[in-house]
């Protein structure tokens, strides 16, 4: 199953004013986050937080539903936020500790959970892993060239970045620019090209725009918390949701490109296999089962 | 008649030694010699050389069961030789990390003595106290040191960093609620001590007590020129244990000591009472006290205060000492750092201590009293190894002037 395993899937949204406002999608990401904070399902989540410039995420530690909401909104460069738990079991001392995460963050999640080197007694305390969907992400200075060089605006201008519908999209205060997809491949990292996971397979709950109307999202729940998590807030009127279209704009949609994104890297990973460089995936004859499975 | 009894290795202790007493008749006691038979760790040659930095780091690793205390006697060491003050609110998390520890070291200890004093349908009841106790002050070391067994966060000059509000509050009504339990645990350990029937005036020994705080440690009550250091030859009667023994022999006023709970409760309170069940009730007490330091630091630190010093890491030369009262008793780390290198560095360590007061704790009474008497001190060996055998045939060590490791 290209999709992961999930219990559920739905397209969903905030239906928070100020949360459908400044995030990127139906907000599902920091609504769920903010209702699991009151809930006292989490003690703080670890965010893609604003840092000192425009557009470099800083992995945060949020307390209040101040700090989810001002990391709301995708950053397309790299927020280690897996490096800022060990702080938040620590420093913070928290008990519960929600996250978000990248599907190849949602991976280290999990391998941190299984053995937990170096990162003694945190396993434990991870509540809530929310997974967004990814494509690819970019080093911050290759994002910043292509943007100036392709949608020809200062960095410094842009309000918000987007992926969707074959393109990049640039929203600046006064214009939207678009350019396709394609003319960003050279410029995502490396490890991208043998990512075998568009969906988060291994998160709790899942979310992302593929698939989905603009302003909502498409949502998967995994695991019996990530379920009740989200059924509790669905049932709490913070989110509202509407079955998924089934065909061309919606779970076609997504099955598409979860496979495609399998089957393009599989073909990599057996390259450099066949090459003996180091891949931390099996080759296709190396698996049993699903050739197209995450591991 | 006169017979030897020899327990190799004594048990139920961290690291490996060697018990020897020569037995009268009757089996008591006449003459017992305890010494370490644990392989040399040479973390002060490690460290020499290198940056000051690398010190705490590394000697932390001498010892897995008590890595706290000296982690903070090597950076209290470097302070000292680079005239370094330290902000308030980072003495506290130090205090703190070590009060903390302190409970989990002597829990552990409880847990090791277990078998001797706890019977068997307490048993169950004794161990689940000492896990819930280790569990609360073990996240208190791993929040405020940012690790529980290898602080990374205690560092020259301070600490990392301050912890947040959150957790101070977190771990402050955590440490409340220990403190029955806490209490609990103390009188059931007292008891189980007392009815075991010990007789009486077992490991009561003459030996001066040494301490330099009640306890968190303080470099001005360890006078350095009352200190003297002998190789075990001139020590131990026995050539042949002389030859095999793996640690020196300190010496304060020419006098072999007693160091760890009841000789800091001796030098700082009025607790009288000497020996075995006395070292166990100290240990017990202790842990209260450091409950009580605990709840008081937590409510008294400013989360938002510095905790880091500005320094220069050049150094001058100085001899710095860092003194801790570990849990097992004084640890003393003295650094020298000149150039931004440490040139010198050396550790005085707890069980060092108490390792030539041990063996004639045994004396006079039965030989089968002696791991008691023993396990009474929870020795420590591994950081007490300063010597290094250089022949496993004949066991003879290095030469005097090269064992300074
Ligand atoms: C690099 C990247 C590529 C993506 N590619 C796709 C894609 O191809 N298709 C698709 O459907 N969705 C993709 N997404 C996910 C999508 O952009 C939205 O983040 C997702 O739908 C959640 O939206 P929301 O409105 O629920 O979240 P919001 O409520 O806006 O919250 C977004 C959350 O994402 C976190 N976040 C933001 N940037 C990062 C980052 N760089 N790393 C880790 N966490 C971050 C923030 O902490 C915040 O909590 C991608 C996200 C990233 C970070
Ligand atoms: S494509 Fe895969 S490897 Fe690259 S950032 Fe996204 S999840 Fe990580
Ligand atoms: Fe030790």
């Amino acid at each position: 199953m290209v999709l992961g395993t999930y219990k559920q899937i739905t397209l969903a949204r905030s239906t928070d004013k100020q949360i459908q406002k400044i995030s990127q999608d139906g907000g599902i990401a920091s609504a769920l986050l903010c209702f699991a904070l009151d809930e006292k399902i989490i003690d703080g989540a670890v965010v893609a937080g604003p840092s000192e410039k425009m557009w470099k995420p800083m992995p945060t530690v949020a307390l209040t539903s101040d700090d989810i909401l001002a990391a709301a909104g995708t950053k397309y460069t790299l927020s280690p936020n897996l490096w800022m738990l060990k702080e938040a079991v620590r420093q913070y001392g928290l008990e519960k500790v929600g996250i978000v995460t990248i599907p190849c963050q949602t991976m280290g999640l999990r391998k941190m959970q299984s053995y937990p080197i170096g990162v003694r007694f945190m396993a434990d305390k991870i509540a809530l892993d929310i997974g967004i969907f990814c494509t690819e992400n970019f080093s911050f200075e290759s994002l910043k060239t292509f943007i100036q060089a392709k949608a020809g605006v200062d960095f410094d201008l842009v309000e918000k970045m987007d992926i969707g519908k074959g393109k990049f999209w640039v929203h600046t205060a006064d214009d939207v620019i678009s350019f396709p997809i394609k003319e960003t491949h050279g410029y995502e990292q490396n490890g991208c090209k043998v990512c075998l996971d568009l969906v988060s397979e291994l998160s709790d709950v899942s979310t992302g725009s593929i698939g989905a109307p603009d302003d909502w999202s498409a949502v998967m729940t995994r695991t019996d918390s990530g379920e009740t998590i989200f059924s509790k807030a669905v049932d709490a009127g913070l989110i509202e949701t509407k079955p998924m279209d089934e065909g061309k704009f919606g779970l076609e949609m997504l099955t598409k490109l979860a496979t495609s994104k399998k089957e393009k890297a599989m073909k990599v990973i057996d390259d450099r296999k066949a090459m003996g460089l180091p891949v931390p995936f099996k080759a296709s004859n190396e698996k049993e089962g699903d050739p197209l499975a995450n591991v | 008649m006169s017979e030897r009894v020899v327990i190799s290795p004594t048990s139920r202790q961290e690291g490996h030694a060697e018990l020897v007493m020569d037995v009268d008749d009757e089996g008591i006691v006449t003459k017992g010699r305890y010494f370490s038979i644990t392989p040399v760790r040479g973390l002060e040659r490690m460290v020499t050389g290198k940056a000051p930095e690398f010190a705490p780091v590394m000697t932390q690793r001498i010892c897995g069961v008590c890595p706290i205390p000296h982690t903070l006697a090597s950076v209290e060491a470097m302070d000292d030789s680079l005239g370094i003050e330290i902000p308030k609110a980072a003495r506290q998390l130090r205090e703190l990390t070590l009060a903390a520890h302190t409970i989990n070291s002597h829990a552990i200890h409880q847990f090791l003595i277990a078998p001797d004093v706890v019977p068997e349908e307490l048993m169950v009841t004794a161990i689940n106290s000492v896990s819930e106790i280790r569990k609360t002050v073990q996240m208190v070391v791993d929040i405020v040191a940012g690790e529980g067994i290898h602080p990374s966060d205690v560092r020259i000059g301070g600490m990392a960093r301050n912890i947040s509000e959150i957790a101070r509050k977190r771990l402050y009504a955590r440490c409340k609620q220990l403190k029955p339990k806490l209490d609990d645990h103390v009188e059931l350990i007292i008891g189980l001590v007392a009815d075991k029937g010990l007789p009486e005036g077992l490991g009561v020994t003459n030996a001066p007590t040494l301490a330099t705080d009640v306890l968190y440690g303080d470099r001005e009550n360890f006078d350095l020129d009352r200190f003297t250091e002998i190789m075990p030859e001139s020590w131990y009667d026995d050539p042949e244990i002389g030859k095999r023994a793996c640690s020196t022999i300190p010496l304060y006023d020419g006098r072999n000591v007693e160091v760890g709970p009841r000789a800091r409760l001796a030098t700082f309170g009025d607790f009288k009472d000497r020996g075995v069940v006395a070292q166990h009730v100290a240990r017990a007490v202790e842990m209260k006290m450091a409950l009580s330091k605990i709840i008081d630091l937590l409510a008294e630190l400013d989360t938002s205060a510095p905790v880091m010093a500005d320094f220069e890491i050049n150094g001058t030369g100085k001899l710095g000492i860092g003194a801790i009262e570990g849990p097992r008793g004084m640890d003393v780390h003295m650094a020298q750092v000149e150039n931004s290198k440490t040139q010198f560095y050396s550790c005085l360590v707890p069980t060092t201590w108490n390792i030539p007061t041990m063996g004639p704790a045994t004396e006079g009474f039965h030989h089968e009293f002696g791991p008691h008497v023993i396990r009474a001190y929870d020795p420590c060996l591994s950081c007490a190894t300063h010597v290094i055998v250089i022949d496993d045939e004949d066991r003879s060590i290095l030469k005097d002037e090269m064992i300074r490791i």
